[in-house]
């Protein structure tokens, strides 16, 4: 087992190439020239030359490509463009924010999804069933943003329940020890901050949750159906074993691969920041900050995001696969336990 | 055994990506100060600042943070762009325009206790000047361009010599990008860049930047001017304009900008009140007078003609633009309200327009809004568009977004184009040189008149004055007259604000100074 993992990591390093040479050529071949934009309306032709010509931009594109790569196998993924500040800072001043959010999402999506879906599953074509499943619909096809400002209308607008952006109060901000405002402010014990963030985290985590739920649930509905014809089934059933055991011990652990398969794939994404969400409730995560560096032709932003989110989503596929060998100890990775 | 080792590759590769994220969360210096609701005003913008480095950016979003920090030589006045003194108490211009003398103002201190002196002065401006300039400082070169170099005379007084006479170099003095004083030791210990950690003189002091969330600024109670009546001061970051709106409401802010006339009833029905002054902007049409057929300026004048500029701005903007008559904005030096373009009379303009044989022509345009044109190019184009088919005129409109149309500007392939300006130092020469400026993204009209060009030379030139002032009006009737543009509005600045909020104000320069504003 250990050996696949130290397999599959190894198996991260072409992938990483891959994905940077993409990025690198996709940038500079579609992108408008940073330089203007960098420099402003006053720029002249002149100053537009001494800049990109002092940022390497008039190299060949195989020697831009060479000093990036070099730069980022230690460790240095440049300097913004825009700000001028290195580009790992700019992305963990905002990573903390997109993980905070994406997990309580989530969660909240992996509980209502399953539990939709098992409650459709077992009361198939019952009302629960269509209730269930007409929720799952909407949740895969309402445009996020709408949704995010529906809720802001609502529940900040007119009921004043809930703030409508941002992560916590200003005035309320904990000491920054690992960045997750849960946490920090737990940790400090300032109680009023940890209230004030998880009120911040409702409406965008309820709005981003709703599309993996919707998924999630439709997944656990048609695995469960599948697992609940199983001859096993009969035969526990037909030991007498409580229906409640049955469902949630023989048939949804039976059935939860292809869920674990699905809840791992949403959190990749969700990790790789989500980008409406994140605008309509200016959350100040990764994802809408990537987008404002895509219009501004800011390079180097661009390539770093795009390699960490390549990594975070190869590592969490990674624990979706070790993960299957506890939900079904019938798999095995290593040719010894066979 | 096998259970064992299944749990260690699990905490393994959780730990892995654990490693991976906590890299994350990388201490940040927080603030010590623990303010209060009361004494705390909240200002919502749309975007985050750049940097607050005031020779390090461009940006409006940037300017509305540095104008509370920092102070200038110079400053406008509240309700115009005239300057006034402000860390220079006075100043003397030798006859020859040549050289200006600044007394600066005694025993004032940066936030980091430093002393403002002459020397501070000259080494702010000597940064933003040949050889120590560098490509990035966008506005260097339109602040300091005429710069020769600085003297130090005594610890309060400084010299400034010019290579040439320049009238808008003290109306350039005032402004929020280039011109405040940086503390030198702060640059020193910041590799000459305090875009994250700025240190001026001004009546707030930095506390703290939350990326993409919010900046933090504190009252400067050793401030030498008026003291600011609010302690603290949050700038907070809502990319949504509708959000923005529903924080004001909500009372997550106190005061927002961004916003259009759309939102303006939502607004004041929960009790709100609105912020609307005259902006220091135009937005324009403008002919490719290089080529044919609007080479030809009688054509130019048939088609502005055919426009009824007042009835389009109305119904595009719902009063919250003001229909153009000329270049300048009407608060400007050199605006005469007597100058008007072709006044709109659609059947003169089909008789002009048949007999030229003009049939058709290509329109370019942007699709986004702008602080101008709210509607975006694309509405205004299509307005336009309508007029013209009245007159016998097809048009066939290009759009492209704002950064893909300024590079297609470039070639100059377009009949008309649509544009628009933002002033940035309240002088008019920064308005009318846009028709003498060799730069194609600038001069999109591709207007070339040697006597026009001649005269924004003098009008640079000039001592401030009647002479001055009636340059302007000269080039704003030559421009009226060649019809090398057809001015179409001047956007109003629109902002909110709580009821409890007292004496907030949007400059025209596009900064939010603080330091008179209360809340209750």
């Amino acid at each position: 087992m250990l050996k696949y993992i130290f397999k599959r990591i190894l198996m991260l390093i072409p992938v990483l190439i891959g994905v940077s040479i993409i990025v690198f050529l996709i940038m500079r071949v579609f992108s408008p020239d940073p330089a203007p934009i960098v420099l402003g309306q006053h720029a002249t032709q002149e100053a537009v030359e001494v800049w990109r010509q002092a940022n390497g931009l008039n190299d060949p594109i195989y020697l831009q490509y060479f000093h990036y790569i070099t730069g980022a196998l230690t460790g240095d993924l440049g300097i913004s463009y825009y700000t001028k500040m290195p580009v790992t800072k700019e992305i963990f001043a905002r990573f903390p924010a997109t993980i905070e959010l994406a997990l309580v999402a989530i969660m909240l999506a992996s509980f209502f999804g399953i539990l939709i879906g098992v409650i459709s599953a077992v009361k198939k074509n019952s009302i629960f069933d269509n209730a269930g499943m007409f929720i799952a619909l909407i949740g895969v096809s309402m445009p996020i943003f709408w949704l995010g400002i529906l809720l802001i209308i609502f529940f900040s607008g007119t009921l004043h329940w809930l703030p409508s952006s941002g992560r916590i109060d200003p005035l309320l901000q904990p000491l920054d020890i690992t960045g997750f405002y849960l946490i920090d402010s737990l940790v400090t014990n300032n109680m009023d901050g940890f209230k004030d963030a998880f009120r911040h985290l409702v409406l965008p985590a309820s709005a981003l949750a709703m599309y993996s739920m919707a998924i999630i649930a439709r997944m656990t509905r048609s695995s469960m159906l599948e697992t609940l014809q199983q001859d096993f089934i009969r035969t526990a059933r037909a030991k007498g074993i409580s229906e409640g055991r049955v469902i949630i011990r023989h048939a949804l652990r039976n059935g939860l691969i292809p869920i674990v398969t699905v809840i791992g794939l949403q959190l990749g994404s969700l990790l790789g920041g989500a980008v409406l969400t994140e605008t309509v409730f200016s959350w100040p995560g990764i994802g809408a900050y990537t987008v404002a560096c895509i219009l501004k032709s800011d390079f180097p932003v661009v390539q770093g995001v795009v390699l960490l989110i390549a990594s975070i989503f190869v590592l969490v596929n990674l624990i979706v696969d070790v993960f299957y060998a506890f939900l079904d100890p019938r798999i095995k990775y290593s040719k010894k336990e066979v | 055994m096998k259970k064992f080792k299944r749990i260690a590759a699990l905490v393994l590769s959780v730990a892995l990506v654990g490693i991976s994220l906590t890299g994350c969360g990388g201490p940040k210096e927080s603030s010590d100060t623990t303010p209060k609701a009361s004494d705390t005003l909240i200002y919502a913008q749309g975007a985050e600042p750049r940097g607050l480095d005031p020779a390090m950016v461009d940006d409006g979003e940037s300017a509305k943070v540095m104008i509370n920090i920092y102070d200038g030589l110079l400053k406008y006045s509240k309700d115009s762009t005239k300057v006034e003194p402000s860390l220079a108490k006075s100043w003397d211009v030798s006859p020859d325009g040549l050289t200006y003398t600044f007394h600066l103002q005694e025993g004032v201190k940066f936030h980091d206790g430093t002393d403002f002196d002459a020397d501070a002065v000259k080494f702010n401006i000597d940064r933003q000047l040949p050889p120590q300039v560098t490509a990035d400082m966008a506005y260097a070169s339109f602040v300091y361009g005429s710069v020769k170099d600085v003297q130090v005379v005594d610890k309060n007084t400084v010299k400034v010599n010019l290579t040439a006479p320049s009238t808008p170099f003290l109306a350039n003095l005032a402004m929020v990008m280039s011109a405040p004083i940086i503390s030198p030791k702060a640059l020193k210990d910041n590799n000459n860049n305090v875009n994250q950690a700025p240190v001026g003189t001004g009546p707030y002091k930095f506390v703290n930047w939350a990326k993409d969330e919010n900046i933090v600024l504190v009252r400067n109670d050793e401030y030498w001017g008026t003291k600011a009546l609010t302690k603290n001061v949050i700038f907070k970051f809502i990319k949504d304009n509708s959000a923005r709106v529903v924080a004001l409401n909500n009372g997550e802010a106190d005061m927002i900008d961004g916003i259009d006339a759309t939102v303006v009833k939502q607004i004041t029905d929960a009790g709100n009140k609105i912020f609307q002054a005259p902006g220091m902007n135009i937005n324009y049409m403008a002919y490719n007078t290089s080529k044919k057929p609007f080479n030809d300026p009688k054509l130019r004048a048939a088609i502005s003609q055919s426009i009824n500029v007042p009835e389009m701005v109305k119904s595009l903007y719902q009063g919250y633009s003001e229909p153009a008559t000329s270049i300048l904005p009407t608060f400007m030096e050199g605006y005469d309200k007597s100058i008007a373009q072709v006044p709109y009379d659609a059947e003169a303009a089909a008789t002009a327009i048949k007999a030229s044989g003009l049939t058709s022509v290509k329109l370019m345009t942007y699709t986004n809004p702008r602080p101008y044109n709210s509607a975006t190019g694309q509405a205004l184009a299509e307005a336009v568009q309508g007029y013209l088919s009245k007159v016998g005129v097809t048009c066939t409109i290009d759009s492209y977004d704002w950064t893909t149309y300024r590079e297609k500007l470039k070639a100059g392939n377009y009949d008309i184009c649509f544009y628009g300006w933002i002033g940035d130092n309240g002088d008019p020469d920064n308005f009318m040189y846009l028709l003498a400026h060799e730069d194609p993204s600038m001069n999109v009209a591709l207007y070339k008149n040697p006597e026009f060009n001649k005269l924004i030379v003098k009008g640079v030139e000039t001592p401030a004055g009647a002479d001055r002032i009636a340059i302007y009006t000269q080039l704003e009737k030559m421009a009226a007259a060649d019809a090398a543009w057809l001015p179409v509005s001047h956007a109003e600045t629109l902002c909110a604000y709580r009821p409890n909020i007292s004496d907030f104000y949007f400059h025209m320069t596009g900064v939010t100074p603080f330091v008179g504003v209360s809340k209750k």
